[in-house]
């Protein structure tokens, strides 16, 4: 038990490293799921949802989950980057509940959070205060690259109505809404655009309102979710590093003894160890300090696993540039993080906001 | 409840407020990288008030002058201090790496003769590992020690010995078995400076300053009974000390860092430099840094608090030491041609900060000796080859 953890949070980790592994090594892997086309592996959901009961992780025990928080999503995060396990916990049990526990009635609450915690329920979140248009009780507008919404039963949008932000969500099946899944480069996880053509207000059910200012800090916090995913991606990537270059030999030796290979190996272990440290110190921080944190865990852990990924591929040689070797998942999936949420440049200027001011 | 962490904040807060003050007021935030020669004889004065109101060697037992602090409150210690901008301190080579050395080897004898003298900031301790030819390779050393009667007598040289001018004692490491090897019959002795048998050369180092030094052992004596555990014992205890060095004053060490990333957040913003976007990312990442600086040192001490220091702990030095080398370098790019130019003949600062860090990445292990460590104790990677390759 190291900290910042509990004895809760170790039997998760130890549960789902276990599960995932399975699923990685003997399972659908990255590789079944790619030739699916689905970016989505609905058994191994209903398996890590129903038989393991994870979905509730950071749900309040009063609705059903285990009140765990950001540390325990943390934990569960970090096992399914190392697996890349194809499964929409991230939206689902991570921004969605989030906003609902913020901002939801109770009737909300109550309909929707024990309907996650128990896998019923798929939930796909993304902005759309800005993209969609409210006119005469009618939504319109599209919003590009959203991940999970293709798999998802229920999207939740923001909707600025007048001077307020409203949260609503819109059950897949409603007439006017249109969810396009993409080809993606990261073949494990679905991004799908999504359009709503004069979308009957009456037909979507409203969450609750938040202030746009709450909102963002909302959003930027569920970043810390995908920094742990990118923990334990890398950590994936150098232990299958140290395992192949250990036995792989050139020049009648392996090729870990050569001083350049462990210089690069002990580079990767320290940006991951201290990537590692922003995960940790953001989902722990304290609610005045979590905001900041949490932009420097994912623009820290989001360059770090790509950095790390690609060190791998170096370090593999040849065979890590084949499609049959797993570490182009891997890499992959660490250049969609550095995206999936705008790009660690705009994280490091928006610290910059805060620290200097407008650069204008 | 009274929180003991808490407690010590209160309390050493407040004597640093009120002492770091009227004739010691010139002393905040100076002694620090690259200003070690800032204001020696007031340093040392400021060591004896902090000794006098029982403020060094906080984290010693009680029976040996110290406070008995837990790494909590150790921590807290250090925060404090850095937190009023306390100076660099003249004893920190006694207090935080032979003071906990001899209490741990040393004889009740030699706490009681070695002890009061640092706690009371009057002796002053300076570390003789390196010699020209034992840099990263330490166990090279060639320094002699062999005992003739009641003394030891001590022939050969080290290298690059800071403090070594204002110390009264070196620790040395050297050779007392003859044609012995590596880590084998080395032996860890206490050498009073002030003897005809040591001659002590500044080196003028990067910053124009001369911190270390050259130490030149003809026939140099000390007591037969100046020695730390027995002969062979030297390697086990120069790593221990080695150990020492890690710890609770690294937050304290971290707190001087956020300093400066204050002083450059300031100038950028008077003299124009956060217009420039690549300057903002790099402050951004630098203060982004400082925070996961911050949470590493607490994840790992709190290992250490359980006796545990993990795998991560390998990380820290090549890590601060590489971060801080950066910030020098956006110190001087934020301050921008204005870097060139001396007042008076002294480097400002930053400057000082700048050229000092370069050192940052050799002392206390060079990175590359770091990269080695991590990949062999960390990673379980193979151990380098020793010697001729192709022998
Ligand atoms: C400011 C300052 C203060 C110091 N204070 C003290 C002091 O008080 N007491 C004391 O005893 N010492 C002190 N030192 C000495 C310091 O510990 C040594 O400089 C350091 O251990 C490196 O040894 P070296 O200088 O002999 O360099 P070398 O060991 O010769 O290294 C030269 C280069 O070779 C690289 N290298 C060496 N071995 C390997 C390897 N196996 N693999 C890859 N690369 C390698 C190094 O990383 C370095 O880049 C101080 C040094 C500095 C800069």
């Amino acid at each position: 038990m190291a900290y910042p953890f509990s004895e809760d949070h170790d039997m998760i980790r130890e549960a789902v490293r276990g599960w995932a592994q399975d699923w990685f090594d003997g399972g659908q892997g990255p590789e079944g799921v790619h030739k699916a086309g689905t970016g989505f592996d609905a058994k191994a959901w209903e398996s890590l949802t129903k038989e393991l009961g994870m979905a509730g992780v950071a749900i309040d025990e009063a609705y059903g989950g285990a009140g765990l928080g950001d540390l325990g999503r943390v934990v569960i995060m970090e096992e399914l980057g190392a697996s890349l396990a194809s499964v929409p916990f991230l939206s689902t049990c991570g921004i969605s509940v989030d906003l609902i526990t913020a901002c939801g009635s109770d009737a909300a609450k109550a309909d929707l959070l024990p309907k996650i915690a128990s896998g019923e329920l798929i939930v796909s979140y993304c902005d759309g205060h800005n993209a969609l248009k409210l006119e005469d009780g009618k939504i319109s507008g599209g919003v590009s690259h959203v991940v999970s919404a293709a798999n998802a039963d229920l999207i939740l949008l923001s909707l600025r109505d007048a001077d307020k932000i409203e949260i609503i969500a819109i059950p897949n099946k409603t007439n006017g809404l249109q969810i396009k899944a993409h080809q993606t480069m990261d073949p494990t996880r679905a991004v799908a655009d999504i359009r709503l053509d004069a979308v009957n207000k009456s037909d979507v059910t409203i969450i609750g309102t938040i202030s746009e200012a709450d909102l963002n800090e909302l959003v930027i916090q569920s970043f810390i979710a995908l920094a742990a995913e990118c923990i334990g991606g890398a950590q994936k990537c150098l232990d299958m590093t140290l395992e192949y270059t250990g036995q792989r030999v050139q020049f009648d030796r392996t090729i870990a003894s050569f001083q350049a290979i462990k210089h690069k190996c002990a580079d990767m272990y320290v940006a991951i160890e201290e990537a590692r440290s922003a995960v940790y110190y953001a989902a722990t921080a304290e609610p005045a300090e979590k905001t900041e944190a949490a932009l420097i865990a994912k623009a820290t852990a989001t360059e770090m696993f790509f950095k790390v990924a690609g060190d791998a591929i170096q370090l593999h040689g040849g065979i890590g540039f084949t499609w049959e070797y797993p570490l182009h998942f891997f890499f992959k999936r660490a250049r969609a993080n550095r995206t999936m949420f705008g790009t660690p440049t705009r994280d490091y200027e928006r610290l910059a906001v805060g620290l200097l001011g407008d650069a204008a | 409840m009274s929180d003991p962490v808490q407690k010590v904040r209160d309390e050493f807060g407040t004597w640093m407020k009120e002492n770091l003050a009227g004739e010691f007021a010139c002393l905040k935030w100076r002694g620090t990288f690259g200003d070690d020669e800032a204001y020696p004889e007031l340093r040392q004065k400021w060591e004896q008030k902090l000794g006098a109101d029982g403020w060094v060697g906080v984290g010693w037992p009680k029976k040996y002058g110290g406070r008995g602090y837990s790494l909590p409150e150790m921590v807290a210690y250090n925060e404090e201090y850095a937190r009023y901008g306390g100076p660099g301190r003249s004893g920190h080579i006694g207090e935080t790496l032979f003071g906990p050395t001899v209490i741990a080897f040393g004889t009740e004898e030699q706490k009681k003769q070695f002890l009061p003298g640092i706690r009371a900031g009057t002796e002053y301790w300076c570390q003789g590992y390196s010699e020209p030819n034992a840099g990263s390779d330490l166990s090279n050393i060639k320094t002699k020690a062999r005992l003739v009667g009641d003394e030891w007598v001590v022939d050969g040289q080290k290298i690059w010995t800071s403090l070594a001018v204002d110390a009264d004692w070196v620790f040395v490491i050297a050779r007392a078995e003859e044609g012995s090897k590596g880590r084998n019959g080395l032996v860890f002795l206490l050498v009073p400076l002030d003897q005809p048998g040591v001659e002590i050369r500044p080196i003028t180092q990067i910053t124009g300053g001369s911190e270390f030094n050259e130490l030149f052992f003809t026939e140099a004596k000390t007591a037969k009974g100046n020695i730390l555990g027995g002969v062979g014992d030297g390697w086990k205890i120069a790593m221990a000390l080695l150990g020492f060095e890690r710890g609770a004053s690294t937050l304290g060490q971290q707190m001087i860092f956020a300093n400066e990333v204050n002083e450059i957040i300031k100038l950028a913003k008077i003299n124009g430099a956060y217009h420039d976007p690549h300057i903002r990312q790099r402050i951004a990442k630098a203060y982004a840094g400082l925070k996961i600086m911050r949470f590493s040192a607490l994840r790992m001490l709190s290992g250490a608090e359980k006796g545990e220091w993990g795998p991560e702990t390998y990380t820290s030095k090549i890590y601060w030491a590489t971060w801080h080398r950066d910030l020098g370098e956006l110190a001087m790019d934020v301050v921008g041609s204005e870097a060139e130019i001396m007042k008076d003949g002294e480097f400002g600062a930053l400057q000082k900060m700048f050229l000092f860090s370069r050192a940052d990445t050799i002392y206390a292990g060079t990175n590359q000796i770091q990269r080695n460590m991590i990949a062999e104790r960390a990673l379980g990677m193979p151990k380098e080859p020793r010697g001729d390759p192709n022998a």
